[in-house]
């Protein structure tokens, strides 16, 4: 009777060890949740005769913990600007080999060369998001509310409106920045006490708005639970496709709020442990040409930094100036920057409040 | 029947109820016609022939069962051990012990043991680390469910078993085991749910490229949860009913010699 | 009256070798186990608390170039953060209600399911034992994302009611095997002695019943309570922009900010809070030996 047992277990464990037969390498990929069109990594393993693997972060601190506490074994991540600085600085990447990189002629000059990579020694550029306000557009008209000012999630008589149907983001780099920028503050600014005011700002809002939300604002403000969300301009777009595919009888839309917004630059670096630095630059080509880059686009809305790929891009998206701002609206954006230790652990202590409080 | 036993009955299919319902709603969602899962659209069976053809989500499916078997097995044994240490030999240090894990946020244990794993033993992350993590927070609720039945225990039946001649060891395995059986199964699948369903430790302690069902659930959240998830705990839960019945079905002897025991008891004169 | 109890058997013989050695096979293993793999790690992270933060995030260097406070890179900086502020106190207060309600709860529902099937025959048992547990081999976030679609069209997502409903009901088989295995022990024919001597069935199972299940009902507790207090994802999930616990919190400092002392100090606050609890509890849990 034991021998079933027995037999059942072995039997599990058999059919285990059949993916491991393959010889062929292997490519980690750190990324973001759904940032890659699947079909993209069929055809880059179709070519260069090898597997990818991915594993899933949603946010760059949950990264950056992992690294910290010794987690090994990735080639390439995909951090923000601001968190390849922070890679750079723990000496944590690799530097790259531009020479096996011809395609990065195809990414826009205004991309090249960023403040926290100069000449791009570790990171290129893969896609951008922006951070803004996403709403149900029938809704708003019917309630007389502006769409496009961050007023709308901070500003009690707007708010009040609103009772139970706004989600912010539950981070404190986006939600703080966004007071900034509406309290008419750059997101660099260091003095302390206007992130203060930030702060406050916050706080007399609280109370009005439904819950933080990372994620389920897609499907909320997709289904008319929700009617304003705080979040990334992919998944507001995503947002907008599903309400669509479901044939709802309202319309999402979102905008850049005039006063400004943060702009969310991703780029694959290769980390220290990386055990495949041919392979990880491969891919990096890959990803660079113009066909490639854009599948992402399409896929989920994203915005491109690849010159060559945005003219691959459907018409509805790359001329959709929320996804891809122009001059204009790129003036009013800022990349998140990180302050140094003490500030940080000002800032996060000030968000621990705004979260209890 | 006494009146307020139909009572109770009726009451324990409310909690029954309470506890199925969304389930029924996780099952009945994995034939949705709707990739955001949100409202209900229409039926289709789609949804499985996706995850019959997603290798990833299958191999994170096998991964979690069998990390699960191993893991609640060995946490098991483990477990009883420290029950029986407790209470018949009287170490009574090793439940708070025990019960460590269980009682620190999972997010510290989590880190702890990466730190631990990475920085202090240098080890790969990968098969061992999970399953050494999932043993962790198991051994103290297998040992708190076996001690509860340990404690009860009437002193007298090993007094008895003494004056008969019997050595420890028989003791153990005739008497003490026997008895106990129920507690070691009920821990047994206590410590396979905690370790199935098991999201924060494995997220810090699996390796690369060794994949739970929920950190394979969890990379799916921002595009919304699709009904092929549902698919896959509908299917889940079937394998897993299929095999602890089978498993419930193998083990009867232990049913037996506790009804033995019982007898045996109630022939000694009622006590 | 009571019969002898174990602590006197062992008072009156000697434990002879063949038990001294089933003492040492039996308990060396879980000990050595739990020493290594879970001694070790926490006590490096109560270490982490009397630390820096690093310089990015995580822990910095035990050991810095004097630029910073002493020569041990060791200070009471997240303590003195904690102490600072009465609001940390708050939310663990508020996180420990949580946990009583749902504590309460589940030992209110779960309590006759046992009985129920402590009761039935045992071919019953086994299969109803199973029924508990069997939702748990779906998955948490499925269950969770199950809840968000029954809730929401009772406007009651993102309230501390659903935070309350996820949490008993992820936790309630956890009271319920406890408490079966337990009252599963119980000895019939004492309840028959009792209506003999003319208690009611109430006073039968207040009198009898549960002062005997009592290591159940703790067990059980023990087992939801302490595990509500470390959550994050249920109030995260379906919780609204008040409901944060101290879980939520103490996730946050690994995963956000990255500021492991501090983190590090409110899990080790938790913990005191829960130890002295405990202690407390431990003095009403003291098993009632069988009738002789």
């Amino acid at each position: 009777m034991t021998l079933r047992k027995i037999r059942l277990v072995v039997f599990f464990l058999a059919t285990l060890g059949l993916p491991w037969s393959a010889a062929t390498q292997t490519l980690y990929l750190y990324n973001w949740n759904n940032y890659i069109a699947d079909a993209t990594l069929r055809r880059f393993e179709e070519r260069c005769h090898c597997r990818v693997k991915q594993d899933y972060y949603s946010d760059n601190e949950e990264m950056l913990a992992k690294l910290e506490a010794g987690a090994v074994g990735y080639d390439i991540l995909v951090p923000t600007g601001n968190t390849v600085e922070t890679l750079i600085r723990e000496n944590a990447l690799k530097p790259l080999d531009a020479s096996k990189l011809p395609h990065l002629k195809n990414i826009k000059p205004e991309f090249l060369d960023p403040w926290y990579d100069r000449n791009n020694r570790f990171s290129v550029p893969y896609a951008y998001s922006i951070s803004l306000i996403g709403y149900n557009a029938d809704k708003l008209r019917e309630l007389d509310l502006p769409t496009d000012s961050w007023a709308l999630i901070f500003e009690p008589r707007y708010l009040e409106r609103l009772r139970n149907k706004v989600t912010v983001l539950n981070s404190q780099k986006e939600l703080m920045a966004a007071a900034m920028r509406y309290l008419g503050y750059s997101i660099q600014d260091r003095d302390m006490d206007k992130w203060d005011q930030a702060k406050r700002l916050i706080l007399r809002a609280k109370s009005y708005w439904a819950a933080f939300s990372n994620s389920t604002y897609i499907k909320d403000l997709a289904i008319g639970n929700i009617w304003v969300a705080h979040g990334y301009s992919n998944d507001m777009f995503r947002a907008r496709e599903d309400a669509r595919a479901a044939k709802r009888p309202f319309e999402i839309g979102f905008t850049t709020p005039r006063e400004g917004a943060v702009l969310a630059v991703d780029n694959m670096v290769l980390h220290k442990g990386a055990r495949n630095t041919a392979l990880a630059h491969q891919f990096m080509d890959f990803m660079l040409e113009g066909e490639n880059s854009a599948s992402l686009s399409n896929l989920i809305g994203a915005g491109n930094p690849n010159a060559e790929a945005t003219r691959l891009i459907s018409p509805e998206i790359s001329g959709n100036v929320d996804i891809f701002p122009d001059a204009a609206r790129f003036g009013r954006l800022e990349m998140i920057r990180d302050f140094d230790a003490r500030e940080r652990r000002i800032l996060s202590r000030m968000w621990t409040q705004i979260k209890v409080k | 029947m006494r009146p307020n036993r139909s009572g109770m009955w009726i009451f324990a299919l409310a909690v029954y109820a309470f506890l199925y319902i969304p389930l029924a709603v996780v099952v009945l969602f994995s034939f949705n016609d709707s990739e955001l899962n949100a409202q209900w659209v229409g039926f289709t069976t789609r949804w499985y022939s996706v995850l019959w053809r997603d290798p990833d989500m299958l191999a994170a499916a096998l991964n979690s069962l069998t990390i699960a078997v191993i893991a609640s097995l060995a946490a098991t044994v483990l477990g009883t051990m420290t029950a029986l240490a407790v209470q018949r030999h009287a170490m009574a240090f090793l439940l708070p012990l025990a019960l460590g894990p269980v009682a620190l946020p999972e997010v510290l244990l989590g880190v702890s043991l990466l730190l631990f794993f990475r920085q202090v033993l240098d080890l790969t992350l990968g098969w061992g680390s999970i399953l050494i993590a999932h043993m962790v927070f198991s051994i103290g609720a297998v040992a708190v469910i076996v001690n509860t039945q340990l404690v009860n225990m009437d002193e007298s039946i090993f007094e008895a078993a003494r004056d008969l001649g019997a050595t420890p060891w028989k003791t153990l395995r005739f008497i003490t085991l026997p008895i106990i059986a129920p507690a070691i199964a009920a821990g047994f699948l206590v410590a396979f749910t905690l370790s199935i369903d098991d999201f924060v430790i494995t997220f810090f302690t699996a390796g690369v490229g060794v994949k739970t069902l929920p950190l394979q659930i969890y990379s799916m959240i921002k595009v919304a949860v699709t009904p092929e998830v549902n698919a896959v705990s509908t299917v889940l839960m079937a394998v897993t009913l299929t095999f602890i019945a089978t498993a419930a079905r193998i083990a009867p002897h232990a049913v037996n010699a506790n009804a033995n025991v019982a007898r045996a008891k109630k022939k000694r004169g009622a006590p | 009256m009571l019969g002898p109890t174990m602590w006197d058997v062992t008072s009156m013989t000697e434990p002879t070798y063949p038990e001294r050695l089933q003492k040492w096979v039996v308990s060396t293993p879980p000990i050595a186990f739990l020493v290594v793999f879970f001694l070790l790690p926490s006590l490096m992270m109560v270490g982490a608390s009397f630390r820096y933060p690093g310089e990015f995030g995580g822990l910095s260097p035990l050991f810095r170039p004097a630029e910073t406070v002493g020569d041990t890179g060791l200070t009471l900086e997240s303590y003195r953060f904690f102490f600072g502020d009465m609001v940390f106190l708050w939310i663990i207060a508020k996180s420990f209600l949580i946990a009583t309600l749902t504590t309460l709860l589940c030992l209110v529902m779960a309590y006759p399911l046992a009985m129920v099937i402590a009761r039935s025959p045992r071919r019953q048992q086994e299969l109803m034992v199973l029924l508990v547990v069997l939702p748990f081999a779906s998955n948490f976030l499925v269950r969770i994302y199950a809840w968000i679609i029954i809730l929401g069209p009772f406007d009651l997502l993102y309230t501390p009611v659903a935070v309350v409903v996820g949490m008993v009901y992820v936790h309630l088989p956890f009271m319920v095997l406890p408490l079966y295995t337990n009252l599963e022990k119980h000895d019939p024919l004492l309840l028959d002695a009792a209506r003999d001597l003319g208690a009611s069935a109430w006073q039968g199972f207040w009198r009898v019943t549960f002062p005997l299940s009592l290591p159940g009902v703790f067990s059980g507790s023990a087992l939801v309570f302490i595990p509500v207090l470390g959550m994050f994802a249920i109030p995260e999930l379906l919780g609204g922009t008040g409901d944060v616990l101290i879980g939520n919190l103490i996730k946050e400092q690994f995963l956000e900010s990255r500021d492991w002392p501090f983190g590090s100090t409110l899990s080790i606050m938790l913990m005191l809070v829960v130890v002295a609890f405990a202690a407390l509890s431990s003095r009403l849990a003291r098993p009632r030996v069988s009738a002789p």
